[in-house]
């Protein structure tokens, strides 16, 4: 039997009737069509399903949808505001930290949930992060370079 | 996923009722990790599933000089991890909070949960067991204090009956002067069990053991102390002669398998050389 939630998203209120098994990575997907969210291992490997619950980075298939109720969900597509790109986002791009792009968006949150935490990260506290997100194209060199670049730019501004 | 019935109580009381009347049909939620992973591949079919996230007061965790260290069942292992006084008085608990998981994982999964799925390989119980926790179990009529070796009845089995929820851990203050370490050996640094785990807490005066609790992960069907190998060492001078007679002793005293992270024989030469590490370092 579904019951309705309401989930705040990307700071927008979505009623959406939902089974008690349905996951928050399921429900953005599949019912919201916010596939930005990536599904991949979707047993909490792989992380690609990342998303940001209160600023908190969580595996959302690890998420009942239910228990996203009252929290404030930030996915991927809530990071550019009004058509600019997040910092983060434009130093990913600049270092060359995307290939695929498949855990582009778990880096990127994982990536505002780090700095927020701590703004000044060393490398250990960088790999640390990165480590609940797979990536199977660049090594995590570049990746990890783009997180430091971020880090420089919000000192400055 | 099998669909369920959700129930979201916010009494530990109320949960532990809701528990004892579903009995084998009921499993608790706490921080998903690993129950939502076992509902998915069909390990876990439950018909009722009991969401603890509503209860108050099971988020905290806490640290005094007199009573020690206190961790509600709700307590993520990121918590653990960013605690400035589990760092300072548990490093072997900070260190396997550090291994757990992934970042992502440790904001979810909770230390309660990490020791009731009992599984042999998992961070929480060796760090635990060489600090001597206990645990607070709640029933639906009454509560109860159990020692955490109690907790693990085999592989992924705990003690707990129908309708007992573990609601806190306690862990005393290490004895004064003491050292202790968890050393996990695994293939990678995330995202992954120990092969091996070894916690070892040792105390010297006058160049003589005059404590040692060593506890063993993933080389046996539960987490458990190597008592012949702590007796090995105590009141004894410390040299590597008996560090290294000690790790043979503890070695003896696993029973591992073979699986698919490594062979039973591959496991008692790790364990061996783990045990060696984990009290040579403990000197250090």
């Amino acid at each position: 039997m579904k019951k309705m939630i309401s989930l705040n998203i990307n700071g927008e209120s979505y009623q959406v009737a939902v089974e008690n098994r349905r996951t928050l990575l399921e429900v953005l997907r599949e019912d919201l069509k916010l596939t930005g969210t990536r599904v991949m291992c979707n047993q909490g490997d792989c992380g690609s399903c990342t998303v940001l619950l209160d600023g908190v980075a969580v595996n959302s298939c690890l998420v009942l949808a239910s228990d996203a109720v009252g929290k404030q969900v930030e996915t991927i597509e809530g990071v550019a505001q009004g058509g600019a790109l997040h910092p983060i986002q434009e130093e990913f791009i600049a270092k060359g930290a995307i290939q695929c792009g498949f855990c582009t968006p778990a880096m990127v949150l994982t990536t505002k949930a780090l700095l927020a935490a701590n703004p000044d990260p060393t490398e250990e506290d960088i790999k640390q992060t990165v480590a609940g997100t797979l990536c199977r194209c660049t090594g995590y060199v570049r990746i990890i370079d783009a997180i430091k670049g971020a880090a420089a730019r919000r000192k400055e501004s | 996923m099998k669909e369920f019935a959700l129930y979201e109580p916010t009494s530990l009381k109320e949960a532990c009722a809701l528990l004892a009347q579903h009995g084998d049909q009921a499993k608790a939620l706490a921080g998903g990790t690993d129950l939502l992973v076992g509902m998915k591949a069909g390990w876990l079919r439950p018909e009722v599933v009991v969401n603890l996230k509503k209860i108050d007061g099971l988020r905290d965790i806490s640290f005094s000089e007199r009573r020690g260290l206190s961790i509600g069942a709700l307590v993520t292992w990121t918590q653990i991890l960013e605690h400035p006084q589990v760092a300072e008085h548990y490093p072997a608990l900070h260190q396997a909070a550090a291994s757990m998981g992934s970042y992502q994982v440790r904001n979810l999964g909770t230390l309660a949960g990490n020791l009731c799925h009992a599984s042999p390989a998992a961070n929480g119980p060796v760090p635990l067991l060489i600090y001597e926790a206990s645990c607070l179990i709640q029933g639906p009529r009454s509560k109860r204090t159990l020692d955490l070796s109690g907790l693990f009845a085999g592989p992924q089995k705990n003690a707990l009956a129908p309708g007992e929820l573990l609601s806190e851990i306690f862990l005393p203050v290490p004895p004064a002067g003491s050292k202790s370490l968890y050393l996990k050996f695994a293939q990678r640094k995330a995202m992954e069990l120990a092969t091996v785990a070894v916690g070892s807490l040792v105390q010297v005066k006058k160049d003589k053991f005059k404590l040692v609790r060593l506890a063993l992960g993933a080389v046996g069907p539960v987490p458990f102390r190597a008592h012949k190998a702590e007796k090995v060492l105590l009141d004894q001078a410390a040299s590597e002669e008996i560090m290294r007679r000690a790790a043979q002793v503890a070695m003896e005293e696993s029973a591992p398998i073979s699986d698919l992270r490594a062979s039973a024989e591959y496991r008692r030469g790790l364990l061996e050389e783990l045990t060696y590490r984990a009290l040579r370092d403990c000197l250090a």
